[in-house]
């Protein structure tokens, strides 16, 4: 006998495995059943679809499937100590030399130094924030004028017509191409930093806004209209909150964008930032620094992630993702 | 309660007429002809009537319902709305659209007040008929549900719930429980009856089923491939029908006549069909 059969009966799949049967119902829940004879249920429980019956079975698991939510589970955290410990051994067993890999103890009272006295006359918190100021600026712009234009280009075909090309264009060259143009425009200040980050920003906020609008269901709009709304109801109460996922996307994508563009920047030309940190602690060799402005950068850039997937969790709850 | 329709073919009560109405829709691209999808319709539903609009797929069907809901404009001939012509879309001929057309970040309660609400209606009005039209339909306890939490066969509850509720002249709908199981579509077809039984809406109904529109119709206008119609339908079973119908002899012999006459207009070799309307009518523009 097979492990598995399976046998079409009126449109649903009864699912035979090793004396475990199941019906798949429409919600991707299983049910469990008995089967008395080969080929179909004799009896179907009293409320196939009652609340008891759905808890009882359960879901079928596929372990290489993730189901629902991923999470930063148990095996996560294995994951980080396993790490911490390889970086151990190597150091104490002196595998590699002290100085290109630092022990994790020698880090953390650089770091301690560090916090204490700063680096090149700023400290710490100063250096941090001057890179969150510059992505956040940036950001900000690029979210408050990327999100209306890109709703314009989706919904008006003559604004897609003329700033399509520009987008085109900007579409294969990575923004950190444009920092050599920034400082030859605005010098190494603040400012240039910000509009690069704008920039990088505004593109990916504005392709993905656009392109919610334009995948807005027609029957939704349709909808809209039916039930006699206005063009403005209907643009701000159907067509933005239908294409708000694909706009979260782009916020998304961008904000993890900008944190890397900074630090990129700053490596260039800076004297303050994370990105400077490194590259100034690589000129002087200081490479504890090196590491400790690294692992900032990477933790950073983790929370900020966290911090707009809340948000669109938040946000897109209707989803039912 | 009232079976049978008040008003049948009086010509006082003439909820929707169509006059000679044509619609011709452009080449797609420079190889491609123009397409007749509508041609000299004309024909008439009457206060509290269902009449459904049978035909093969592509004859112009879900066209014409786009036409009387305001959706797109015809090029010929006058569509005429409880005395109205119609000129855009509006609450006065809500559509049920068959892939549900719900709003996925509101509730079923919100969705279904959506219209009063954003046209300011009095809440002390819509609201009490709101959560009758919920109970109505089967709905009662699952108004905080979001779309997404609903099978297919509830989904089309609650636009049938958002429709009524604005009170609309005629409900437009475009087949409605074709995208529904077999037996979920028996049962959505026995409650669009209990609602009919309840509020008395006039319908048309847009279907290629001639079981379903056998089951749910008053009266069937068959259209032919050229985009007219073919013959006018006059079904004999009185209200309330029950499911043992459709095991009578006579619904048999009807259900035939109806589809050899669909076979006849799908199997003429001047047929030219707009394949491919009905997927994209629920895709993206």
């Amino acid at each position: 006998m097979p492990k598995y059969s399976l046998n079409e009966n009126f449109g649903q799949f009864w699912v035979r495995k090793e004396g475990m049967n199941y019906l798949d119902t429409a919600e991707g829940n299983y049910i469990l059943f008995t089967l008395t004879k080969e080929g179909g249920p004799t009896k179907a429980p009293a409320n196939p679809l009652g609340e008891e019956n759905l808890r009882s079975a359960g879901k079928i698991h596929y372990p290489w499937v993730v189901s629902g939510q991923a999470s930063f589970s148990f095996l996560s955290w294995l994951t980080v100590a396993a790490i911490l410990l390889l970086w151990y051994l190597v150091t104490a067993r002196g595998w590699v030399s002290a100085f290109v890999l630092p022990s994790p103890a020698n880090l953390w009272s650089e770091f301690q130094v560090l916090v204490v006295k700063g680096y090149a006359g700023k400290t710490l918190a100063e250096h941090i924030l001057a890179s969150l100021f510059r992505t956040f600026t940036g950001l900000g712009l690029g979210i408050a004028i990327g999100v209306p234009l890109g709703l314009l280009m989706g919904s008006s075909r003559i604004a897609y017509a003329i700033l399509g090309p520009i987008f085109s264009f900007l579409r294969p060259i990575p923004p950190i191409a444009f920092i050599p143009l920034m400082i030859l425009y605005f010098g190494i200040g603040e400012f240039s930093k910000v509009a690069l980050i704008f920039l990088a920003a505004l593109y990916y906020v504005v392709l993905n806004s656009s392109a919610g609008v334009r995948t807005v269901p027609q029957d939704l709009v349709r909808a809209g209209m039916n039930l006699g709304l206005s063009r403005t109801k209907l643009f701000a109460k159907v067509i933005f909150r239908a294409a708000l996922p694909h706009i979260m996307t782009g916020i998304k994508t961008a904000t993890a964008i900008s944190w890397a563009i900074v630090v990129a920047a700053e490596l260039i030309a800076a004297q303050a930032g994370l990105g400077f940190m490194v590259m100034d602690a690589t000129t002087f060799f200081r490479v504890p620094n090196v590491y400790i402005g690294i692992i900032i950068i990477g933790l950073i850039g983790v929370t900020l992630e966290a911090i707009t997937v809340a948000i669109d969790r938040k946000l897109l709850h209707w989803m039912g993702r | 309660m009232r079976n049978s329709v008040r008003s049948h073919r009086d010509p006082g009560r003439v909820k929707i007429s169509l006059q000679g109405v044509g619609r011709v829709f452009a080449p797609t691209s420079k190889r491609s002809s123009s397409v007749v999808a509508l041609k000299g319709v004309n024909g008439e539903v009457f206060e509290e009537e269902i009449v459904g609009l049978l035909g093969p797929s592509g004859c112009g069907k879900t066209t014409l319902l786009n036409l009387i809901a305001g959706f797109d404009r015809q090029d010929e001939g006058e569509i005429i709305v409880a005395g109205k012509k119609v000129e855009r879309p509006g609450p006065d001929r809500m559509v049920v659209f068959q892939f549900p057309a719900l709003f996925a970040w509101l509730t079923v309660w919100e969705n279904v007040v959506f219209g009063p609400k954003e046209r300011r209606e009095n809440a002390k009005d819509y609201e009490p008929r709101a959560r009758s039209l919920l109970d109505s339909v089967g709905l009662k306890g699952r108004e905080h549900d979001y779309p997404y939490q609903l099978s297919g066969g509830m989904k089309q509850r609650v636009q049938l719930a958002r429709a009524l509720l604005n009170q609309p002249e005629v409900l437009l709908m475009d087949e409605p429980f074709g995208a529904l199981d077999s037996q979920t579509r028996s049962q959505m077809q026995e409650l669009l009856h209990n609602v009919w039984s309840l509020y008395h809406p006039t319908i048309l109904l847009v279907t290629h089923d001639a079981e379903e529109a056998l089951y749910l119709c008053h009266r069937i206008y068959v259209m032919d491939c050229h985009g007219g119609i073919r013959e006018t339908i006059h079904v004999p079973f009185p209200f309330p029908r029950k499911f043992d119908l459709i095991g009578s002899t006579d619904f048999a012999h009807l259900k035939y006549t109806l589809l050899s006459a669909l076979r006849t207009e799908e199997e003429r070799p001047d047929c030219h069909r707009q394949v491919g309307e009905k997927t994209q009518e629920g895709e993206a523009k």
